[in-house]
């Protein structure tokens, strides 16, 4: 079929270019951090009343409260959601087609990760899954891995 | 509270526009705009200003854009809220008036996204999504967002690609109808199943392109539609908004969008109507499936038919409600800051009877809906339109 689009291309000049490059503070958060490179996954709860938070942060606007401790997430999770990417964005586009998934955990706390295998035509929403971590480039991640076997 | 008026709307041709910079296609937009309310710069005590920006050059885009259309020193307000900046920047506009701080307001939307490369423009909008917990681990993409959304509805409801397609067969048909969207030809379901994937199940041919774009749109109070003699004043009869965590894992659910949930509930209470009042939408289709989710989130139909709606033709004009006849974002194209006020344009035009044959929705209530979504359904504005 025929296609009609607009397409106008005309003379133009660049840019200066301008790369950013951010400093993210981790302080408060430094123990979820280590503990993807040690395979666990860490939220924080608020001491005053109990608010589990995932991602973790350092304070709980329910109550004002500032006083969180460490909890680590259970590994035993069932999958919500997926979608296998094709279209990778800067800074992903020299890896090969991934797969992000949503879990929930047996404790009811939801996680993101990369599905394994990466196979969107065996993965099915309500998969149980088994959560861990993995080095990719230059950094840790989650990893949502399929019980079943897919072939 | 005073009642406002749309009175004037203006929209540029919506595509890859590499022949104007951001200033050239703005004035393309307001110039319409002005003409059509038979108003000059000197009659706005205001204009508030749409644009993401990201992923343009100028840092601070409102100035060149007010400077370049001729509203200095009337300009000193930049309005950003992602996908849904144009009903952000209408919203705005609408308080000056209602709060009787102006009388006549011009709401302009622009957005140039064609200056990037597309990965820096997929990772600016993956970026925008929620950088620090999904995108720096996991690259998630605005396609990726909604494809999660998709996996869910088809396992939970029995949507299917099929039905998906269906969308974009629609909106494309109406692109086609459309000498100002960006795409004009119209598509079959099997070319969108047989489209590349972006996100799966998202394909090329469900997903809305990268477009740039311009509209504008003039409001005025009661007395400024009285001392301007204006014909056929559209007025804004109630405007709902509501926000949701940005963090994917910590929604509810993933069948629907919450915040679009709760800004039509505060849009219909406020105008006083129900959903099946409405006779004409246009409603955030930057993926086929948010269009499905829509009409259930909006109240069309019950949560888990919006797949049957399509199916069954019901969003064609003359169906049950006509949903994007100008092509939606889907076809007509999706320049960010523009989107929401090139919604705007086109139920303006439908409530005024403007446009002509299969273009034109059939009206008794004249009752029009705009439905402006930012992220994955990360902020949600409605806005409902009488005649």
């Amino acid at each position: 079929m025929s296609r009609k689009y607009v397409k106008i291309e005309g003379p133009y000049v660049e840019s200066v270019p301008l790369v950013y490059k951010h400093k993210i503070p981790i302080q408060k958060t430094e123990q979820f951090w280590r503990g993807l490179a040690e395979g666990k996954i860490y939220a924080t709860r608020c001491k005053k009343c109990g608010t589990v938070y995932f991602p973790p942060q350092a304070d709980c606007p329910v109550d004002m409260s500032s006083e969180m401790e460490w909890v680590e997430l259970p590994r035993e999770g069932v999958l919500e959601a997926f979608t296998k990417v094709y279209a990778r964005p800067q800074g992903f586009d020299d890896l090969e087609p991934y797969v992000i998934g949503i879990a929930t955990l047996s404790n009811g706390v939801r996680v993101m990760g990369w599905v394994e295998p990466p196979d969107e035509r065996c993965i099915k929403v309500g998969d149980a899954v088994e959560v861990g971590t993995k080095s990719v480039k230059d950094k840790y991640i989650i990893v949502l891995k399929l019980k079943k076997s897919c072939t | 509270m005073k009642k406002v008026a749309v009175i004037g709307v203006g929209q540029s041709v919506f595509g890859v526009r590499g022949d104007v910079t951001l200033q050239e296609l703005a004035w393309e937009a307001v110039r319409e705009a002005l003409e059509d309310a038979g108003i000059t710069q000197k009659d706005v005590d205001i204009s508030v200003v749409g644009t993401v920006g990201t992923r343009g050059y100028e840092l601070m885009p409102a100035q060149p854009v007010n400077d370049y259309v001729g509203m200095t020193p009337k300009g000193p307000t930049r309005v950003e809220m992602a996908c849904a900046t144009g009903l952000a920047a209408l919203t705005v506009g609408y308080n000056f008036i209602a709060s009787g701080n102006a009388d006549v307001v011009l709401a302009i939307g622009v957005e140039k996204m064609n200056e990037v490369d597309t990965p820096t423009s997929l990772a600016v909008g993956g970026r925008a999504g929620n950088y620090l917990w999904e995108f720096h681990f996991y690259g998630t993409t605005m396609p990726a967002g909604y494809a999660l959304y998709a996996t869910v509805h088809m396992a939970k409801f029995g949507t299917t690609e099929e039905h998906m397609a269906l969308v974009a067969v629609k909106n494309h048909y109406y692109g086609s109808l459309n000498p100002k969207a960006h795409f004009q030809h119209p598509v079959t379901v099997e070319e969108v199943l047989k489209s590349r994937p972006v996100a799966w199940p998202i394909k090329l041919l469900d997903s809305s392109p990268i477009s740039d774009g311009a509209a504008a749109v003039v409001l005025a109070s009661e007395d400024a539609v009285r001392r301007l003699k204006v014909d056929t004043p559209v007025w804004i009869a109630g405007i709902g908004y509501a926000n949701d965590t940005p963090i994917l894992t910590r929604r509810p659910d993933y069948v629907g969008y919450r915040a679009t949930r709760l800004a039509a509930e505060m849009a219909y209470k406020r105008a006083g109507i129900a959903p099946q009042d409405v006779e004409v939408a246009n409603v955030h289709d930057a993926f086929t499936i948010a269009e499905i989710i829509a009409y259930e989130d909006l109240g069309f139909v019950k949560k888990g038919e919006g797949a049957k709606l399509i199916a069954e033709g019901q969003t064609y004009a003359g169906g049950k409600v006509a949903v994007n006849i100008d092509g939606g974002l889907k076809a007509k194209g999706h320049p960010l800051g523009a989107t929401g006020l090139g919604m705007v344009y086109e139920l303006t035009k439908q409530l005024r009877e403007e446009r002509e044959g299969k273009r034109q929705a059939p009206l008794k209530r004249y009752v029009a809906l705009a439905h402006n979504v930012a992220g994955v359904g990360h902020v949600a504005y409605v806005v409902v339109l009488r005649r």
